[in-house]
């Protein structure tokens, strides 16, 4: 614990706490500098659990960033902070602020419904609903009031080819999305993502359930859209972190160890526990 | 105890699960074979030239020549019967007194067996009532009213340590050297020329009203009452069925108030049927006063709260089947609450939630108690829809009921009974085939 | 996010007041309605105790509760009326039962058959048959027991009966004969065992069957005066019973787990010494429930008692006399309501009431009782 302690007086801030805090914009890193979202001291719990514990950063506008750690870690809680989806969790409650677009979204009059068009998700397994693959794509326009068929039909196909999905489904739009290969059904979920247009694209896992190939179908799409969207990438694969992130923060025990450039993390990490986790020793 | 001995208790233990398995299969069966053989005996059957004319007269049907050609060949082989018959009457105002009022009294019988046979004497005066204007439809009644009509059937109790018997003797004996005697002999050589059985496939049993308390023609207005009852207690039920399932699974926390609410539901499902019926007769009747009496409408009202919990519990494990990640997807594209619920939840629940509609469905058809007090009556015409928010209706389960043990002649109408219990019992199952059917696709959907 | 036409736009994430006020009532709105629709049941529940006590309560009031549950003359339309129901209670009680006899160990046979032995694709066909004879409607039974069933126990009931004793008595007597051998075996010094075993099983098969014999010949000899009886009820009843007992169990059964069987069948246990000393003592309460719950059905039918049980207000002689008619709370119900209906406010119609909120309370008892079962072996299941 001796690293974090150490972090701690570096940086100054949360002295009363344990936890680790990096500015991701004061990294320099050369990428848009303006944070996206940032979270100050933000905490979530369980029922009386700390799964995430007063984590402070900030993460800038596009580009990928990457939440690494072992299991258990509060690295897909605290995604699924950012588009509020721990509401639905029983017995959810958090602390400290996370700030988008200059609002704490767990303020009292936040508007849950529009924070989540703002920012879109992407789960672990791929769970297109039980639709054809053009109503699966076309749910979240719809839901935003288009209704005119030959925009919906726009949208979906510029959707579908953002989600480099297109060519192989343009003659079976018609048809049950169950039907779509595992790696198909998760770049359908992209597109059904993107359809609305989010600002935020949040990846909880996206490749845990896939083979190789379609692993490296999804990380190829993921490259293409880095300059479009802001997205967050929470992996428990480091070669991923490692290939597909521009930035990336490491989770232990609901604790932020530490947040940097992708390749400074992976090759010269500050703090021992990060190297550990990087060079295999625990996790 | 030796290897052997345990091994051979765990055999007997084994067989006798296997035998309660059997034993509950050949209960099955043995109550469905009678059921499903005589059934369909109220549609296939032997059926006589009494049969076609009553087709015939009472709903048009039929080939009006050739029943007609059928109906002046049976007149003639009826003839000698009636020549007979006048005769014996010529005879019988000849006897002396004594003998005269005995023999009057045993030929009225005969007369009136005859007239079971070969109803109303072509040419003669109508009866009045229509039983007695046509005869026998079906020929296996015939050989019983045939037996009936060649022995009289008389009780021995001579002996006293014993039931009574019943002995068996010629009638044609009691009638012995008057001109009555040789038409016995005649009736059982000329039957099949009287009435003409021919296998008859009686389709419009299912579609037919019936006549003089189901002695002639179908069951209609049953079947058509239960489809009233039965989807009239949907209407209620699935709406409200829903919602609920929809509050249990998606909006009701584990607080001590929802849990008292499930405890009424299991409560609900437990109450015995015919207390539902008197519920039903108390208060949609006596209280909100819903119809003046028996009605429909009643009776649906009443089917429903009885089916209720069952559509709760059905509708609730399909809705919560449906995987959370498509919850999640819903909310993460930014829908609301209910619109997830109504685009995404309740459209993958339905096949679950049809699976429980369809077997309430053939519950609420197959359940008596709860309408007798309150929608069914024993016979009545098939009714239009919009009088049963007032007028009561008859129904399967109760006529069936009703025929078997209230009716005045339960053997002539024995094969109606069947008839009723096939139609039943067969929509009854074909509905569970469905939800089996049913739920196997789902099952199969969610292993794909 | 896009907008309605299309078109790109970042909507403030902060709602103003007048959209949240409306959102948080048209929420509670919703969820208030959806309470609503569910307490229907509630209310349900409430107005037929109301309604079914509120008729019934005039009779106690009238009579006492001393005829009602104490006397043994029945006669609603005599001159006096007497309304005692206790043999009415009985014939409930007597056929209710009966059908336990037939539905508890042949359901719980065939709970464990479903659950343990059999094989899944036979398990998969074997349900939809008790599906079927939980679907079957009680008019459908009813009428079964009293043109089919009724006139065959009259004419050949003796025979019926003694085919029944002959194939559930003889495999019971060779395999008592067989383990009473055994256990003598072991109690004697080992050079003689072969013969006492012999000896010994010969003995108790010889016995059995002889016991069994008597039994048949009495049982054949048996004249039943009326098919229309308490056995009759009772079979068919237990048969109507059979898919609850059967699938509550099963349920039971299942839940116990694989570990426990497993670690039975490690220490060289049989099946049946597995299921009976391990998994049936966890299941047990579960079981329970599944009889309570069978015998509540049995209690609760209308039709099947109504037209097979002769009707007769009569406690048989001798008390457990199955082969005289009975006469059943619901069957009386069913049956009188039809005389007592235009007499709205007589005794005749309230006494019906009253027999209504006896089968209500004791629904009522069942459905807790069996709940509060299920709950505790539920909760013992998962902290255990």
């Amino acid at each position: 614990m001796s690293g974090v302690k150490k972090e701690e007086a570096m940086t100054g801030v949360n002295g009363s706490s344990k936890t680790a805090v990096m500015r991701g914009s004061a990294e320099g890193n050369g990428m848009d500098a303006e944070a996206h979202v940032t979270a100050e001291r933000f905490s979530v719990f369980y029922h009386n659990r700390e799964a995430v514990r007063q984590v402070s950063l900030a993460i800038p506008a596009r580009g990928v960033t990457a939440i690494i750690g072992p299991s258990g870690c509060g690295k897909s809680t605290f995604l699924r902070a950012i588009n509020r989806m721990n509401d639905l969790v029983p017995g959810c409650r958090v602390s400290g602020r996370l700030v988008f677009d200059k609002e704490d979204i767990y303020g009292p009059r936040i508007d849950v419904v529009a924070l989540r068009r703002r920012v879109g998700m992407v789960f672990q397994k791929p769970n297109p609903f039980p639709k054809t693959v053009f109503d699966n794509v076309a749910y979240g326009p719809r839901l935003c009031g288009l209704t005119g068929r030959a925009q919906l039909e726009e949208i979906v196909e510029r959707s579908l080819k953002s989600a480099a999905l297109f060519d192989e489904v343009k003659d079976r739009l018609g048809q049950n999305a169950i039907g779509l290969s595992g790696g198909q059904q998760q770049r359908l979920c992209i597109a059904r993502a993107l359809a609305v247009d989010p600002e935020i694209l949040l990846m909880d896992e996206p490749t845990s359930a896939l083979d190789p190939r379609a692993t490296s179908r999804i990380e190829d799409l993921i490259a293409e859209l880095r300059g479009k969207y802001t997205i967050i990438i929470v992996t428990h694969n480091m070669q991923q972190a490692a290939r597909v992130s521009d930035r990336t923060a490491f989770l232990y025990e609901g604790n932020l160890i530490e947040f940097g450039p992708t390749k400074q993390l992976f090759t010269k990490p500050r703090e021992s526990q990060t190297e550990d986790y990087i060079t295999g020793r625990f996790g | 105890m030796r290897t052997e001995t345990r091994g051979m208790l765990d055999r007997a233990f084994t067989g006798t699960g296997v035998f309660s398995i059997l034993l509950l299969v050949a209960a099955l069966l043995v109550i469905l074979a009678p059921l499903a053989v005589r059934g369909l005996k109220a549609v296939v059957f032997q059926g006589t030239v009494e049969h076609r004319r009553v087709l015939l007269d009472k709903f048009g049907r039929g080939d009006r020549a050739a029943v007609q050609a059928e109906i002046a060949e049976v007149v003639e082989a009826r003839a000698p019967v009636y020549v007979m018959m006048d005769r014996f009457q010529s005879e019988v105002e000849a006897m002396p007194l004594s003998q005269r009022r005995k023999m009057r009294a045993e030929f009225q019988e005969v007369r009136k067996l005859v007239g079971a046979i070969l109803g109303d004497r072509s040419g003669g005066p109508a009866s009045l009532l229509m039983r007695n204007q046509y005869g026998a439809t079906r020929w296996d009644r015939a050989q019983v009213k045939l037996q009936a009509l060649l022995f009289a059937e008389t009780w021995d109790y001579s002996d006293n340590s014993s039931f009574g018997k019943k002995v068996h003797t010629p009638r044609a004996e009691r009638f012995s050297g008057t001109a009555l005697e040789p038409m016995f002999g005649y009736f059982r050589g000329n039957i099949g020329r009287m009435l003409l059985p021919r296998r008859t496939v009686y389709w419009g049993f299912f579609t037919d009203d019936s006549f003089d308390s189901h002695l002639f023609g179908g069951i209609w207005p049953e079947l058509l009452g239960t489809l009233y009852l039965a989807v009239g207690a949907m209407l209620f039920a699935v709406p409200a069925g829903i919602l609920a399932a929809i509050f249990f699974a998606e909006y009701a926390g584990d607080s001590w108030a929802v849990g008292f609410l499930r405890t009424c539901v299991s409560t609900l499902a437990g109450v015995p049927s015919i207390v539902f019926g008197l519920f039903g007769l108390a208060f949609f009747i006596g209280v909100v006063r819903v119809s003046p009496s028996k009605s429909v409408l009643a009776g649906s009202l009443t089917l429903a709260l009885m089916i209720l919990p069952t559509l709760i519990r059905t509708a609730e494990e399909a809705i919560r089947a449906v995987p959370q990640t498509y919850r999640e997807a819903a909310l993460s594209l930014g829908g609301s609450r209910w619109h997830t619920i109504v685009s995404v939840v309740l459209p993958a629940a339905l096949p679950g939630i049809l699976t429980g509609v369809v077997i309430s469905l053939g519950r609420a058809a197959g359940e008596t108690a709860p309408i007798i007090f309150t929608a069914a009556v024993s016979v009545g015409k098939p009714l239009r829809l919009w009088q049963t928010l007032t007028q009561p209706t008859p129904a399967l389960p109760w006529n069936i009921y009703n025929l078997a043990t209230e009716h005045e002649a339960v053997e002539e109408v024995r094969h109606v009974q069947y008839g009723m219990v096939f139609a039943l019992v067969g929509m009854v199952l074909l509905l569970n085939l469905a939800a089996i059917v049913l739920r196997a696709r789902v099952a199969r959907k969610l292993r794909a | 996010m896009i907008d309605s036409t299309g078109c790109r736009c970042r909507p403030s994430l902060v709602l103003d007041d007048r959209t949240r006020i409306r959102q948080r009532i048209l929420e509670t709105a919703g969820r208030w309605t959806l309470g609503a629709v569910t307490s229907l049941s509630l209310v349900a529940v409430l107005f037929i105790i109301l309604f079914i006590a509120r008729d019934a309560l005039p009779f106690f009031r009238l009579r006492g509760l001393m005829e009602f549950f104490a006397d043994k003359q029945w006669y609603p339309s005599g001159a006096p009326p007497h309304f005692g129901a206790l043999t009415i209670l009985y014939g409930s009680g007597l056929v209710a039962l009966g059908a336990a006899l037939v539905a508890v160990p042949l359901g719980i046979g065939a709970a464990i058959c479903l659950s343990d032995i059999l094989p899944f694709r036979a398990r998969q066909a074997v349900k939809p048959v008790i599906e079927m004879l939980a679907a079957i409607p009680s008019v459908a039974y009813g009428f079964f027991a009293l043109v089919v069933f009724a006139p065959a126990l009259q004419e050949r009931g003796g025979l019926i009966l003694s085919v029944v004793a002959v194939a559930l008595g003889a495999p019971l007597a060779l395999l008592a004969g067989f383990v009473a051998g055994d256990l003598v075996a072991d109690a004697v010094p080992e050079q003689r065992r072969g013969t006492h075993r012999v000896l010994a099983g010969f003995a108790v098969t010889i016995t059995g069957l002889h016991l069994l014999g008597g039994l048949v010949e009495q049982l054949a000899g048996l004249r039943i005066a009326s098919g229309t009886n308490a056995l009759n009820v009772s079979l068919i009843l237990g048969i109507m019973a059979l898919p609850t007992v059967v699938s509550i169990s099963e349920d039971a059964l299942q839940s116990v787990g694989r570990e426990l069987r497993e670690g039975s069948y490690a220490l060289g246990a049989t099946r049946a010494e597995t299921l009976l000393r391990v998994v049936a003592p966890a299941a047990g309460s579960g079981i329970a429930a599944a009889v309570i719950l069978g015998i509540m059905r049995a209690i609760g039918e209308t039709m099947v008692v109504w037209m097979a049980s002769g009707n007769a207000a009569q406690i048989p002689q001798p008390w457990f006399n199955f082969l005289e008619p009975v006469r059943t709370l619901t069957a009386t119900i069913a049956g009188d309501m039809g005389e007592a209906d235009q007499m709205t406010g007589s005794e005749r119609y309230h006494v019906l009431f009253a027999m209504a909120l006896v089968l209500l309370v004791f629904s009522f008892a069942c459905n807790t009782t069996s709940e509060l079962i299920l709950r505790r072996s539920r909760r013992k299941l998962r902290g255990g």
